[in-house]
C-alpha cells in the first residue's frame, strides 16, 4: 500500500482509539455458470478490511465488478464462496445497517420530498398497524421537522419539500435521496455511481455536498464510479478493481489499495500532481495483467 | 389549396376539418340506418327487423316507463314519473346486472392482492404462478356447465364465470407490473428499515396503484361479456336477459336502446376511473 | 406505383365481368328456399332432400327446391328477414314472429301436432298448487311458458300463474343445470330434452303437451307475397312441397325397408338413433294422412285452439310493443272467417295444396 498521507496525518492515526473495522471482506469470489462448460468469474479472492470514518471510492472499468461488490455489501446478491460483514456481522439481506443512494430510482415517486424524507424514521418506528398507535403523530411531527433542517442541510428550499421527485431535476433528487438515506443515521452509506447520470456542474456541487457531509459526521462511505477525477476528489482510499487477464474464468482483483489525503484532491489544487496520479491510476485498469507492485512513487 | 395526401405522417389537419372527420363514420353509420330502416318501411310498414325513430321512440318508452311483463306491478292513475321509472323494466335489469357487476369487482380485490404477493414473494411466486399461466388458458366459457352444476343457476354461478374469467388477466397483468418497480426501490426500502409488508403494501401496492386501476378500465369490457354470457344463458333478470328475450320475437326496438344504454353505462364506469385516477394519484406519468 | 393501382382496378372488373354469366345462368329456373331445424316433425325434411324425392317433385313444376337447416330461432330469422321463402315452425311462432313483424305468412302444410313432446317436469311429488313456491326453468316467450300457463290453468291455479318465478334457460344447458343440481324443482321443455330428463328416476311428469291436443301445431309457412307470384311459381313450390310431404309420410308410416330408410335418415338429421326417434315420433301426432290435415285445418277445432294461442302471445307482449290490441295481428281461416280486424291480416291457413294432395290431383 503506497501511502500519499503527509507526516502530521499519519500521527493523528496512530492517536485514534482503534475501532473495529466496520465492513470486512474476506475471501469472497464471484462466479456464476455459463453453458456446461465456463464459469464466468466476476471476482476473485476479494480481501478487504473498511475501517470506521473511511471514505472508500471504488474504481474500475464497465463490468468489472464493483457495483458486484457494492452490492453484496448491501445485501442484495450473496458471494459465491466466502463472507461479508458489516458493523460486526455477516451480511446476509438487506436491512437498516447500511444506507444506500443508487443511480436512479432512489425516491418513492408516490411520495412528496418530505414524505420521502420521513419514510425512514416512520417506517423504522412503526411499521403499517404501527401508525395507529397513539404516540405516532408526535413523533411525525418530529420527524417532520428533522427532515425539513436536513432538507435545508442539502441545499433544497422549503417550498421543495411538497413537491412530487418527478417535478425534480436530476441533481435536487439525489441529494434528497442522500439525505433520505441519511435520515437513518446508519453508520455505513453505499453509493452506487450516485452523480455518474449527472452533468459536470450539478456534480460538482453535490460532490463538494458529499464531502461537506462526511466532514460532519465521518460516516463510513463505500462509493462507486468510474470517474478518476471524481474518485481522487472525494476519497480518502481508494481502491482499483480489475481483472488480470481477459480470459472468462479470471475475475477482478484488489489491483489497487492506496491512501488519499483527507482533505481530497483536485487539478487546481494540485495541478501536474494530480494528473499523474489520475495517469497512474488509470493505468491499473488498463494493464490489467500486470500484477507487479506499482511504480514507487513519492509525492 | 394543393392536394393533401391522407397517407401523410407529417401532415397538419386542419382542425375543425379534422373534427367534421371524426363525426363522418357517425353520420354515415346513422345514414346507413335510415336509409335502410325507411327501405324496409316501405315494403312493410310494421317491420320491426330494423325499427324507425317512431319505433325506437316507443321501445325507450317502453323500457323507461314500463314494467317488465313478467311484474305484477300496476302503476296506479295519477303515478308520478319517477315511480315509473322507478319500477320499470330497465331499471330493474340495471340493479340486477349492475349487482353481479359490483359483486366480481369485489372479488377482484383478493386476485390484485395475491398478484402482488406472486410478483415480490418468491416463495409465492413458486407456488402460484405457474398455475395462474396454465388457468389463464382455460377457456372461461367453456367451464360454464361445471359452474352450473357447482353453484347452481343463481347469482353465484355468473359471479363465478365473471370471476374466473377475468381473474388470471389480471393477475397476470398486476404480476408483470410488480416485476417492473426498478430493484433499487425495495432495496431502498429495506435499508430504511421497512418489513416485508411494508415493502409490499407502503411501498410496492402505492407505487403500481394507477396502473392496477388502468388495467382494471381494460377488463371493463371482458368483465360485461362474461355477465352477458352467463345472463343469456340462465336468468331470471338483467339485461341480457332482457335482450335474449327480446331476441325471441324480434323486439329490436327495445334491444337496440338497451345496447346502447350498456354500452353509455361502460362509458361512465370508465370515465369516473380515470377521473378518479387522476386524482388520486398526481404524481403518475402513464 | 401507378401501373400497378390501376392493373389491380382491372382485375377487378374482369373478375366482376367473368362471374356475371354464371350469376344469370342460375337465374333461369324460380329457386325455393325452406329452412328447417331439428324436431321429430322437421326432420324429414332432410330426409326428403337427401333420398331425392323432394327434386323429384321439383323437377315436376319446373323449379328448384333447395332446403337449409338451421337453429330454430335463427330459421325464424331468417325467414322475417325474407332470406328464405318457407320455413318450419310452430303455430305460436308463426303468430309472433312473421305475422307480428308485418310479414303476411301463409301456412301451407299442417304437419302435426305436439302429443306429448313437450312435457312439465318436476322432483320430488312437486305439484301445481305448490309451483310457485319452486323457480321453474324454461325457455321463456316460446311453447314451454305457453304449456305451463295451459297446465296451471287447467289445474285450476289460474291464480297462482303471476306468483310462477321463471328462469329463461337456454336450451343447450337445460339439461345439465337442471339435472346437477338438486335444488332444481321444476323445470318445462321438449323432447328429447325431455327423455334425457327422465333417464333421472326421481324426476317425473305432471303434465304434457298430449293434454292439450291440437294447441301446438308445427307447420309450414311459407311468404304471402312469394305464394302469390304472378307467374304462378310460388304454387307451383307450394305443390311440389306438399306432394314430397305426403310421399314422405306414406314412407314413414309403412314398412319394409322404405320405413326403415327414411326413419335412418330422418333420425341422421339429428344424430338420434332410430330407436330414440321413434320414440320421439310416438308422442307426435303426425297428419301423415292429407285428408286429417285438410279436415283440421278446415275445422272448427283449429279456431278453437289458435284464440287460445293468439290470447296468450298478445297477454305476454310477443306480438310486438306497438301492438295495441290482440285483433291487431289477425288470422284469415279457409272458411272466410278472420280472427282479429279485416285489415289487418297477417297470417292465412291455406289448405288447398293439403286437399289437392289427398285428391291425388298434385
Amino acid at each position: 500500500m503506497v501511502s500519499v498521507l503527509s507526516p502530521d496525518e499519519t500521527l493523528n492515526t496512530f492517536q485514534k482509539a482503534p475501532l473495529p473495522p466496520a465492513i470486512t471482506i474476506s475471501g469472497v469470489s464471484v462466479s456464476y455458470p455459463v453453458g456446461k462448460k465456463y464459469r464466468k468469474t466476476i471476482l476473485e479472492d476479494l480481501n478487504l478490511e473498511i475501517e470506521e470514518g473511511e471514505f472508500v471510492v471504488l474504481l474500475g472499468e464497465t463490468g468489472c465488478g464493483k457495483s458486484t461488490l457494492l452490492r453484496m455489501i448491501l445485501g442484495q446478491e450473496r458471494p459465491t464462496t466466502g463472507d461479508i460483514s458489516v458493523a460486526g456481522s455477516r451480511v446476509e439481506r438487506v436491512d437498516a445497517r447500511s444506507g444506500y443512494v443508487p443511480q436512479k430510482y432512489s425516491l418513492f415517486p408516490d411520495r412528496t420530498v418530505l414524505n420521502n424524507l420521513t419514510m425512514g424514521p416512520e417506517t423504522s418506528g412503526y411499521h403499517i398497524l404501527g401508525r395507529l398507535k397513539p404516540g405516532f403523530r408526535a413523533f411525525r411531527r418530529q420527524v417532520r421537522e428533522e427532515a425539513m433542517k436536513q432538507l435545508q442541510h442539502m441545499g433544497l428550499q422549503p417550498t421543495d419539500a411538497a413537491k412530487y421527485p418527478h417535478q425534480l431535476s436530476g441533481g435536487m433528487q439525489q441529494r434528497v435521496a442522500i439525505a433520505q438515506a441519511l435520515m437513518m443515521k446508519s453508520r455505513v452509506l453505499l453509493m452506487d455511481e450516485a452523480f455518474s447520470a449527472l452533468d459536470p456542474g450539478t456534480r460538482g456541487s453535490l460532490q463538494r455536498l458529499l464531502r461537506t457531509v462526511w466532514t460532519e459526521s465521518k460516516p463510513t462511505i463505500v462509493f462507486v464510479t468510474h470517474n478518476t477525477a471524481e474518485a481522487l476528489f472525494l476519497g480518502t482510499r481508494l481502491i482499483v478493481l480489475a481483472r488480470t487477464s481477459h480470459d472468462e474464468g479470471c475475475g477482478a482483483r484488489v489491483a489497487l489499495d492506496m491512501k488519499l489525503p483527507e482533505s481530497g484532491m483536485s487539478l487546481s489544487r494540485n495541478g501536474k500532481e494530480f494528473l499523474d496520479l489520475v495517469d497512474h491510476i488509470e493505468s491499473f485498469s488498463r494493464k490489467s495483467y500486470e500484477m507487479t507492485s506499482p511504480p514507487g512513487e513519492t509525492i | 389549396m394543393a392536394f393533401h395526401s391522407p397517407f401523410d405522417i407529417q401532415a397538419r389537419p386542419n382542425r375543425l376539418f379534422a373534427q367534421a372527420l371524426s363525426c363522418l363514420l357517425f353520420v354515415l353509420c346513422v345514414g346507413l340506418y335510415i336509409q335502410t330502416s325507411t327501405k324496409r318501411h316501405h315494403e312493410n310498414v310494421e317491420d320491426r327487423v330494423v325499427p324507425n325513430v317512431h319505433q325506437l321512440m316507443g321501445g325507450i318508452h317502453a323500457s323507461v316507463l314500463e314494467p317488465a311483463e313478467e311484474d305484477d306491478y300496476i302503476a296506479p292513475d295519477n303515478a308520478s314519473k319517477w315511480e315509473l321509472f322507478r319500477h320499470s323494466m330497465i331499471w330493474k335489469d340495471t340493479a340486477a346486472s349492475g349487482k353481479r357487476f359490483l359483486i366480481s369487482l369485489l372479488f377482484l380485490v383478493p386476485a390484485v392482492l395475491l398478484a402482488l404477493h406472486i410478483g415480490l414473494f418468491p416463495y409465492f411466486g413458486a407456488g402460484f404462478l405457474r398455475f395462474v399461466l396454465f388457468f389463464d388458458k382455460i377457456v372461461a366459457l367453456s367451464l360454464l356447465p361445471i359452474l352450473f352444476i357447482l353453484f347452481g343457476i343463481d347469482e353465484a354461478s355468473k359471479i363465478a364465470l365473471i370471476v374466473i374469467g377475468v381473474a388470471p388477466t389480471m393477475i397476470l397483468d398486476v404480476t408483470q407490473m410488480v416485476k417492473a418497480v426498478p430493484r433499487e426501490q425495495i432495496v431502498k426500502a429495506f435499508t430504511l428499515d421497512a418489513n416485508n409488508f411494508d415493502v409490499a403494501y407502503r411501498v410496492i401496492f402505492r407505487q403500481i396503484f394507477p396502473q392496477v386501476i388502468n388495467s382494471l378500465r381494460l377488463n371493463l369490457k371482458p368483465m360485461m361479456l362474461f355477465l352477458f354470457a352467463g345472463e343469456m344463458i340462465a336468468a331470471s333478470d338483467g339485461l341480457a336477459y332482457r335482450i335474449a328475450i327480446m331476441r325471441r320475437h324480434m323486439g329490436m326496438d327495445v334491444i337496440l336502446p338497451y345496447v346502447l344504454w350498456v354500452a353509455f353505462l361502460l362509458y361512465l364506469i370508465d370515465l369516473s376511473l380515470r377521473v378518479l385516477n387522476r386524482r388520486m394519484h398526481p404524481w403518475f406519468q402513464s | 406505383m401507378i401501373h400497378s393501382k390501376k392493373s389491380v382496378l382491372g382485375l377487378l372488373c374482369f373478375g366482376l365481368l367473368a362471374l356475371c354469366p354464371t350469376v344469370s345462368a342460375v337465374a333461369e329456373v324460380p329457386t325455393f328456399t325452406v329452412g328447417w331445424s331439428v324436431y321429430a316433425g322437421w326432420n324429414p325434411y332432410f330426409y326428403m332432400q337427401k333420398s331425392g324425392i323432394l327434386k323429384k317433385w321439383a323437377d315436376k313444376y319446373g323449379i328448384a327446391i333447395k332446403v337449409q337447416r338451421f337453429d330454430y330461432a335463427a330459421s325464424l330469422d331468417s325467414f322475417v328477414a325474407k332470406n328464405i321463402d318457407a320455413c318450419t315452425m310452430t303455430n305460436m311462432e308463426a303468430l309472433d314472429m312473421p305475422a307480428a313483424a308485418g310479414v303476411d305468412s301463409t301456412v301451407v302444410i299442417v304437419g302435426d301436432y305436439s302429443n306429448g313432446n313437450d312435457a312439465v317436469l318436476v322432483r320430488n311429488g312437486l305439484t301445481f298448487d305448490k309451483l310457485s313456491t319452486q323457480p321453474v326453468m324454461l325457455v321463456q316467450k316460446t311453447v314451454s311458458e305457453y304449456l305451463l300457463e295451459r297446465a296451471m290453468v287447467i289445474n285450476n291455479q289460474q291464480a297462482q300463474l303471476a306468483k310462477l318465478r321463471l328462469i329463461n334457460t337456454s336450451d343447450s344447458d337445460i339439461v345439465p343445470a337442471f339435472m346437477n343440481n338438486a335444488s332444481n324443482q321444476a323445470v318445462v321443455t321438449w323432447k328429447p330434452l325431455v327423455s334425457q330428463i327422465l333417464a333421472d328416476k326421481g324426476v317425473h311428469s305432471i303434465f304434457d303437451s298430449s293434454k292439450i291436443p291440437g294447441e301446438i301445431l308445427d307447420l309450414l309457412v311459407v311468404r304471402s307475397e312469394v305464394l302469390n307470384r304472378p307467374d304462378g311459381s310460388g304454387e307451383k313450390f307450394a305443390k311440389a312441397v306438399n306432394g314430397a310431404w305426403y310421399e314422405t309420410m306414406q314412407k314413414l308410416n309403412g314398412s319394409g325397408p322404405s320405413q326403415l330408410q327414411a326413419l335412418k335418415i330422418s333420425a341422421a338429421a339429428s344424430g338420434d338413433s332410430v330407436d330414440s326417434y321413434k320414440e320421439q315420433l310416438k308422442t307426435t301426432y303426425l297428419f301423415a294422412d292429407p285428408k286429417t290435415a285438410a279436415d283440421f285445418t278446415t275445422g272448427v277445432t283449429l279456431k278453437q285452439k289458435m284464440e287460445l294461442v293468439r290470447q296468450f302471445c298478445f297477454k305476454h307482449g310477443l306480438l310486438g310493443k306497438n301492438i295495441k290490441s290482440v285483433d291487431d295481428v289477425a288470422i284469415a281461416y279457409p272458411d272466410g272467417s278472420i280472427q282479429g280486424r279485416k285489415d289487418r291480416v297477417r297470417l292465412r291457413f291455406n289448405p288447398t295444396f293439403m286437399q289437392a294432395a289427398q285428391q291425388g290431383k298434385l
